[in-house]
C-alpha cells in the first residue's frame, strides 16, 4: 500500500504533504505509486478533487474523522479524511499496490483499464492486513489512530504564537512525527 | 536558616495564601499574542521587538513591585545576595509560581545568574524559522525589564539580559543580572 | 468510469473556499512542490526537547498569578493604544490579537476532549461516542464557547447566553459575563469610558466561530448593573451564508 498525505488550510492551500508507503507485513515504508513519474501531481489532483466531497460531508456529520470518503477508481486511490474543529482537512489518499496479474487487491476490477504504463513498480505481494482492503473496519480504525496521532502534533504546531493560519508546516521533527505515526499504523 | 530556604518558604507560603490565581494558559497565551504582535509591528526586527520587551516589562516592573511589598512584607534585603534569592524565591514564585536557580556568582557579589528550568512564558512556544529569530530575538526578554523596573523602585539600579534560551536552541535559559549602583534614597528613579 | 459530477447540492453551504478556481489549486500545489525542500530548520536543545516534546495536558489545571495576567494584559492595552487613531479602532485591534487565539484555543479544547478519557460534553449535539462533533449548527457552537471555551480561559462558564427577541436580527446571539477578567484590574481613563477590553474576548470568540466555518462579527458592550458594574455583553452576528445553511441544515434534520 502506498499512502500519500496531505493537511489543507480552510481555503485549500496545501500546509504539509508527504508520501509513504505501509510498514505493515514486512512493507519498508516507502510508497510506490502505480505511475511514479506523475505521481506526485497526480496524487494531489485526486486529492483535490475530493474536495467537494469533504465539504458536503463536513455539514452532514460532526465527526472528526470522517473515514474513506472518496474513490478515484482510475488510479485505485481511495481517500480519508479528517477534519480538525478549526478548518483544516486532514486528507489520506492510499493506494493498493498492483497486483502482476488480475487477482485480490480491492481496486483491481476497478483499475483494469488502466493496467498499462507502470511497468514493474510493485514486484512485492499483496499484504494481507491493513493493505489488503482500504474499506474494511480495521484499515478504518488503523486510519483513524493515524489521523489522531497527526492531530496531536497539529494542536503542538498551531499552539506556537508564531504560527499563523495558513502557513506551511516546514519543521522537520513535526514530519518526523508523521513518518512515525505512519510507520506505527499503516 | 539560609537566606535561600527562608525565602523558599516565604515564596511557598505567599503562593499557597495570598496570590489571586488564573489558569497559567491564559498568562501563556497573552504573552505570546504579545511578542507575536511586536515581531509583526516592528516587522521582524527582533532587536527592536527585543526593546519593546525590555521596556514594557519596566513599566510592569514599576507597578508589581507595590504588589510584591505589600503581599509579602519583606524588609531591606541585607545585601544583593539576598536580593537575589528574593527575586528568585518570592517575586518569580509569587507572579510565575517558578524560582529560577541563583548561580554563576562573581566574586564581588554583584553578578549572578537566574536559570530557568521552568518558563511558562515560553509553553508552546516555537521560534520563527526565518534564519534570524534563533540568533536574535529573547522570547522572553519582558522578564528583564521587570527585574530593572522593580529594583529601581527599591533603590537599585541593575542591568539584565538574557544570555542563553532553550527556544534558541541553547541548553539552558539563563538570565545575567548585574547590581549597577545602590541609589541615593534623595534622589528620583532614573527617567526612562 | 469517471467518476460522478460532484459539484451536488449541497455545495452552497460549504464554508471555506469552496469558490477557489482549480486553477488556483494547481498553482498551490505547484508552489508546495517547490517549497519541499528540506529547510535548514531550528535548532534545539542537546536533549532535542521540542513543542513536540511537551504533553499539551501539562499546562492543563496550571495556575499563575492573576496580577501577571493583569500586568501583561495592560502592556497590552497601552501598547495597542499607541498604535491606534480612537476607541473603535483600539477595539478592533484588541479584537484582532484574540483572533488566533480563538483558532488556537478550539483545536486545543478538541484535542483535550478526545484525550480524556472521561469524555466530556463539549458539544451538545454530541452523542455518548467518545470524539467529540464538530458543531454543524449555531446552537451547538454557542455551547460550546458559554461553557467549555470559558471554562478553559476563565476557570468558569459564562453567565448568560441569549437569542435576540427582535424579528430583524434573528442572527444575533448574546453572551453574558457578568465579571469579565480582562476588565477587572484595567482601568479605563475617563475620556475612552466607551472602551471595553473584553474586545480581545471578543476576538477570541470570533476565532472560535469562524474556525468551526460559522463566519461571524463579534463585540463587546458595557452593560453595567449595580450588582455588577463591569458587565459585559457579547453580540454575535452571524453572517447571511451562516443563516443560509442553517435553513438547510434545519431542513435535513441535522442538530
Amino acid at each position: 500500500m502506498s499512502y500519500y498525505f496531505t493537511i489543507l488550510s480552510p481555503t485549500d492551500v496545501p500546509l504539509f504533504n508527504i508520501a509513504f508507503g505501509t510498514s505493515k507485513s514486512g512493507g519498508d515504508g516507502i510508497a510506490r505509486f502505480r505511475f511514479p513519474d506523475t505521481a506526485q501531481y497526480m496524487n494531489q489532483f485526486i486529492i483535490h478533487s475530493s474536495l467537494d466531497v469533504v465539504e458536503e460531508a463536513q455539514w452532514m456529520n460532526g465527526n472528526m474523522y470522517l473515514k474513506h470518503i472518496d474513490t478515484y477508481p482510475p488510479a485505485s486511490a481511495y481517500i480519508s479524511a479528517f477534519l480538525t474543529p478549526s478548518g483544516a482537512r486532514f486528507l489520506l489518499l492510499h493506494q493498493p499496490p498492483q497486483l502482476p496479474s488480475n487477482s485480490a487487491g480491492a481496486g483491481g476490477s476497478m483499475s483494469g483499464s488502466l493496467l498499462l504504463g507502470s511497468g514493474g513498480s510493485s514486484s512485492r505481494a499483496s499484504a494481507s492486513s491493513v493493505a489488503a482492503n482500504p474499506t474494511s473496519p480495521q484499515t478504518e480504525e488503523a486510519v483513524r489512530q493515524f489521523m489522531t496521532e497527526v492531530y496531536e502534533n497539529y494542536v503542538k504546531t498551531v499552539m506556537s504564537p508564531f504560527y499563523r493560519q495558513g502557513m506551511e508546516i516546514k519543521s522537520s521533527v513535526f514530519r518526523g512525527r508523521v513518518t512515525a505515526a505512519g510507520r506505527k499504523w499503516l | 536558616m539560609s537566606s535561600a530556604t527562608k525565602a523558599s518558604r516565604i515564596g511557598e507560603e505567599l503562593w499557597k495564601t495570598r496570590v489571586d490565581k488564573v489558569n497559567a494558559e491564559l498568562v501563556t497565551l497573552t504573552y505570546g499574542t504579545i511578542v507575536a504582535q511586536l515581531c509583526q509591528d516592528y516587522d521582524g526586527n527582533y532587536h527592536e521587538v527585543n526593546k519593546q520587551l525590555e521596556k514594557m516589562g519596566y513599566n510592569i516592573g514599576m507597578r508589581l513591585i507595590e504588589d510584591f511589598l505589600a503581599k509579602s512584607n519583606v524588609g531591606r534585603c541585607a545585601n544583593f545576595r539576598e536580593t537575589a534569592d528574593m527575586i528568585s524565591k518570592v517575586g518569580f514564585r509569587i507572579f510565575l509560581n517558578i524560582a529560577p536557580t541563583v548561580t554563576n556568582w562573581t566574586s564581588d557579589n554583584n553578578q549572578f545568574s537566574l536559570i530557568f528550568d521552568e518558563n511558562p512564558l515560553a509553553d508552546f512556544v516555537e521560534l520563527p524559522d526565518d534564519g534570524r529569530a534563533q540568533d536574535e530575538l529573547w522570547f522572553s526578554n519582558i522578564l528583564c525589564g521587570v527585574l530593572r523596573g522593580a529594583l529601581e523602585m527599591v533603590q537599585m539600579q541593575i542591568e539584565a539580559h538574557f544570555v542563553s534560551d532553550v527556544l534558541r536552541g541553547d541548553d539552558t535559559t539563563e538570565m545575567r543580572v548585574s547590581l549597577v549602583r545602590y541609589i541615593e534614597d534623595e534622589m528620583p528613579p532614573d527617567e526612562e | 468510469m469517471t467518476q460522478p459530477a460532484r459539484h451536488a447540492a449541497m455545495l452552497s453551504i460549504s464554508n471555506s473556499g469552496p469558490n477557489t478556481m482549480a486553477g488556483e489549486k494547481q498553482q498551490s500545489t505547484q508552489h508546495m512542490h517547490t517549497q519541499s525542500q528540506p529547510s535548514q530548520g531550528l535548532r534545539v536543545p542537546s536533549n532535542r526537547k521540542t513543542i513536540y516534546d511537551r504533553h499539551l495536558n501539562r499546562s492543563r489545571s496550571a495556575e499563575l498569578s492573576r496580577a501577571s495576567f493583569a500586568f501583561l494584559f495592560a502592556e497590552m492595552v497601552t501598547y495597542a493604544q499607541r498604535r491606534v487613531t480612537g476607541i473603535q479602532d483600539l477595539e478592533r485591534r484588541l479584537n484582532e490579537q484574540g483572533y488566533p487565539l480563538g483558532l488556537r484555543l478550539l483545536d486545543l479544547l478538541y484535542y483535550r476532549t478526545m484525550s480524556s478519557s472521561t469524555s466530556s460534553s463539549l458539544s451538545s449535539s454530541s452523542t455518548s461516542a467518545s470524539p467529540p462533533n464538530r458543531p454543524l449548527r449555531i446552537l451547538p457552537l454557542l455551547h460550546l464557547i458559554h461553557g467549555p471555551l470559558w471554562r478553559l480561559l476563565f476557570n468558569r462558564p459564562a453567565d448568560a447566553l441569549e437569542h435576540s427577541v427582535s424579528p430583524e436580527t434573528p442572527n444575533e446571539y448574546m453572551i453574558t459575563d457578568n465579571d469579565p477578567l480582562v476588565n477587572t484590574y484595567i482601568s479605563v481613563p475617563k475620556e475612552m469610558s466607551m472602551l471595553n477590553c473584553a474586545a480581545f474576548v471578543a476576538g477570541i470568540i470570533e476565532g472560535v466561530c469562524d474556525g468551526c466555518g460559522f463566519e461571524a462579527k463579534v463585540t463587546a458592550h458595557n452593560q453595567p448593573t449595580e450588582m455588577w458594574p463591569g458587565r459585559t455583553i457579547f453580540l454575535l452576528r452571524f453572517g447571511e451564508s451562516v443563516m443560509e445553511r442553517e435553513k438547510v441544515l434545519e431542513r435535513a434534520g441535522v442538530k
